[in-house]
């Protein structure tokens, strides 16, 4: 009796193993759609296999504007390089600045006592609330009036600060024991060193999952920097790949080619930082 | 910057012991207030300037006129805005009559809502007064019914008013079962809703053609949620156990073999079927491999990638994979419809009015049906008290049951939280979808409420009204959580 059950069991798990398995073939087919269309020239792009017949490396230069294009013979009228950097320099910048904000603000909410603490964290929690449609409009107008539009501060400066960011930290750092404080003080640590060299340090998980989160979010980034932008020298990658689509859009593979350049340092961040990614978000999502 | 939250260092303490007690107290708060100012001035400044400020001239600016065209005279209209987005005018005098019947029928029907989700969520003195509510729904609707002869809607009102009386008047426990009695009285409220639509759009017009439109829309586009959600449970509970796949030279075995036989089976479908035949047998065995040598963490990681990549470029591909000739799932489908003999063309899907909506809705739930909720159930899951299912197991409970009865209630504070997430993030959404993979069409159809407030505002200039939707967006949100807040907290203590 008991063998027939470890049979059965076992039968159980490898089918959980294959349903898992088509499971994951459904999500990465899309992905593998698109690596095989950035390998196959103009005229096959049309066939419906996934494994080009001739593939061809070309179109990864092409997109790059290293190698002109092979019918026109001309240079694609694209920055695919300047947008990658223009991202991630915005990502960078606005990622370094609203966890710095976030972690200094954070450290005042959960670690001070000073009057009206609990009503100004109500403030920034209600503001969550508010789309942020209605707050595109008037920050809008506020660049304008600032000749922002058409700048990087324009992007990065209002990205610098965020409720939720504050919020997270906040979570993390109320979880670190008051005691270790306590012991700083009375050995004579001021708040800064505190902020510095005790709680930073133990926040470390939470910093990690909303470095991640903010950089992502800014990386990915369309609205905004879609209003705030015609110059396509400034452009970010969401932008410019509309722009390619736009202007090349039945050139499917150097679409592709570009979507790959596109997805795959993200691919590969994800796989280096998930373990932090994955416990910052439970720990925002649970306690939240 | 080194600055002390309390005053007790040694050197400090002679100084202040002079002090009266209540002047140490105040002069330490007075303190600390200002070194959490300096912690915090840089946060609260942008919040000030890019959160709270905005909300307040947004708020004035929907009452304005307020454009980017240098044509448009800058102008305080009050409430025009708003009576341009949501009113409604009469198209022959003679009917005016009948917006009042519809508002007292809205109201109705969203009396009877709230009643049914009353009698749906809460112990026995909710049910009471859900039922009082549904029993007036019944009334007015049978009323107006009868007087404009409108068969349907007397209908509905007379099953309406059976249920909510025999509710008000039945002790708690209803023969009809808490489930299906507000389903039936839904869909009998719904349907006379709808049977008066007709006479009401005869008679009256809305100020905007496109607001009722694109909330449609949006809502429409929001039974995607319900799917996701759905299917990020089945993900993670099939994630939640570990795969017995023994000890690490086991693993190894195992891997091995797999991808051996991957590589061997993989290798003559290419040759013999066709090259995606051997890749995908192929790229399945990798899985399996993965699967055993890593466990089930390969698999999360799997799931989660369209989550992590979303954004423009993933919604280019899937621009690419909806082409109608090119793209391959019209490719496959009619390779299929060839091969069965079908006399059919595959969808136009984001070119076709009626496809557009749920090509993005597919979309949508692969790229978060592993993602941010299948993590949060993997928390609760890891969470549940190993004691109840164990407890579920000796009682002899099947699958089933043991989800239904203790799986389920355990994971109903997390379905609760992503739930709300996901309906503040549905009534929001949609406008990179409409902007990228269709710019709102065919014929408006996937225009959302956030992608008409763009249209208006950076398209037409015109600010003051685009900002007054924003608040109607808002309004909208702010009932939906409200709602979901209130029902859900039942649900969750169930």
């Amino acid at each position: 009796m008991t063998k027939k059950t470890k049979t059965g069991e076992l039968a159980l798990s490898y089918g959980r193993l294959l349903v898992l398995a088509l499971l994951g073939m459904m999500i990465a087919l899309p992905f593998v759609w698109m690596v095989g269309a950035s390998f196959k020239t103009l005229d096959q792009v049309q066939n419906v296999q996934i494994v080009a017949k001739h593939p061809t490396l070309e179109n990864y230069p092409i997109v790059l504007t290293v190698k002109p294009d092979p019918v026109t013979h001309k240079m694609l009228n694209l920055q695919y390089g300047r947008w990658y950097f223009n991202s991630l320099f915005i990502a960078v910048g606005s990622t370094f600045l609203q966890v710095l904000t976030s972690a200094l603000a954070a450290f005042a909410f959960a670690r001070l006592k000073w009057k009206g603490r609990d009503t100004v964290f109500m403030l920034y929690l209600a503001t969550m609330m508010i789309p942020g449609v209605v707050l595109m409009i008037p920050n809008f107008q506020a660049m304008v009036s600032l000749h922002f539009i058409n700048t990087y501060h324009g992007l990065i400066i209002p990205a610098a600060f965020s409720a939720f960011g504050t919020f997270l930290l906040r979570q993390f750092m109320l979880s670190i024991s008051p005691a270790l404080d306590e012991a700083a003080t009375i050995d004579g640590a001021g708040a800064w060193t505190i902020f510095w060299d005790i709680v930073m340090p133990l926040a470390r998980p939470g910093i990690i999952a909303l470095t991640i989160i903010t950089f992502l979010g800014a990386y990915q980034s369309f609205f905004w920097p879609l209003i705030m932008l015609n110059n396509d020298q400034l452009f970010p990658m969401s932008v410019g790949m509309l722009n390619l689509s736009s202007s090349y859009g039945t050139e499917t593979n150097y679409i592709m080619a570009a979507t790959v350049m596109n997805v795959a340092p993200l691919i590969v961040i994800f796989i280096v930082f998930q373990k932090f990614l994955v416990s910052g978000l439970q720990l925002g999502g649970v306690k939240g | 910057m080194s600055v002390d939250i309390t005053d007790q260092s040694p050197s400090k303490r002679s100084e202040t012991a002079i002090t009266s007690a209540a002047g140490r107290r105040a002069a330490r708060s007075y303190k600390q207030t200002l070194v959490a100012v300096a912690f915090l001035l840089p946060n609260i400044l942008g919040f000030l300037a890019f959160t709270f400020l905005p909300v307040l001239v947004s708020f004035w600016m929907s009452f304005t006129n307020w454009s980017l065209k240098p044509a448009v005279k800058f102008e305080f209209v009050g409430l025009r805005n708003f009576v341009d987005l949501i009113g409604v005018r009469p198209i022959a005098e003679a009917n005016s009559g009948l917006l009042t019947i519809y508002i007292v029928c809205v109201i109705g029907f969203l009396l009877g809502t709230v009643g049914a989700l009353w009698v749906n969520m809460s112990q026995s003195k909710g049910t009471r007064m859900g039922s009082v509510f549904i029993a007036l729904t019944g009334l007015a609707f049978t009323v107006i019914g009868i007087a404009h002869g409108l068969d349907g809607l007397v209908l509905a009102g007379i099953v309406a008013l059976i249920c909510g009386v025999t509710g008000t008047l039945s002790e708690a426990e209803l023969t009809f079962g808490k489930g299906s009695l507000p389903g039936l009285v839904l869909a009998a409220s719904a349907a006379g809703l709808w049977t008066f639509s007709p006479a009401m759009n005869a008679a009256y017009v809305p100020n905007d053609n496109y607001f009722y439109q694109y909330l449609y829309n949006t809502v429409y586009m929001m039974i995607g949620i319900p799917l996701a959600i759905g299917g990020s449970l089945g993900m993670a509970l099939l994630l939640n156990e570990e795969l017995p796949t023994g000890p690490a030279r086991q693993r190894i075995i195992g891997a091995t073999v797999c991808v051996v036989l991957g590589l061997v089976m993989g290798g003559i479908l290419w040759k013999t079927v066709s090259p995606d035949a051997g890749l995908i047998a192929g790229l399945l065995w990798l899985f399996a491999a993965m699967g055993i040598g890593f466990n089930v963490v390969v698999f999360r990681t799997l799931f989660y990638l369209p989550t992590f990549t979303a954004g423009v470029a993933l919604m280019i591909l899937w621009t690419a994979l909806y082409n109608t000739n090119t793209g391959p799932i019209n490719v496959s489908l009619s390779l299929v419809f060839n091969a069965l003999h079908i006399h059919a063309t595959p969808p136009h899907w984001l070119g076709d009015v009626a496809w557009s909506k749920p090509a993005i809705i597919i979309m949508g739930v692969w790229t978060g049906i592993g993602g941010t909720n299948m993590l949060l159930y993997l928390a609760a899951l890891s969470n549940l008290p190993k004691e109840l299912l164990d407890a579920a197991n000796v009682d002899g409970a099947g699958a089933w049951n043991r989800f239904r009865h203790v799986i389920w209630p355990q994971l109903a504070p997390t379905t609760f939280f992503i739930s709300i997430m996901s309906i503040i993030g549905g009534l929001q959404g949609g406008f990179e979808q409409a902007r990228v993979m269709t710019q709102g069409g065919p014929a408006g159809s996937t225009t959302t409420l956030s992608y008409y407030i763009y249209q208006k505002a950076f398209e037409d200039l015109d600010m003051g009204y685009a900002a007054a939707i924003s608040w109607v967006l808002f309004l909208i949100v702010f009932v939906a959580t409200a709602i979901n807040w209130k029902f859900g907290k039942g649900l969750e203590t169930e």
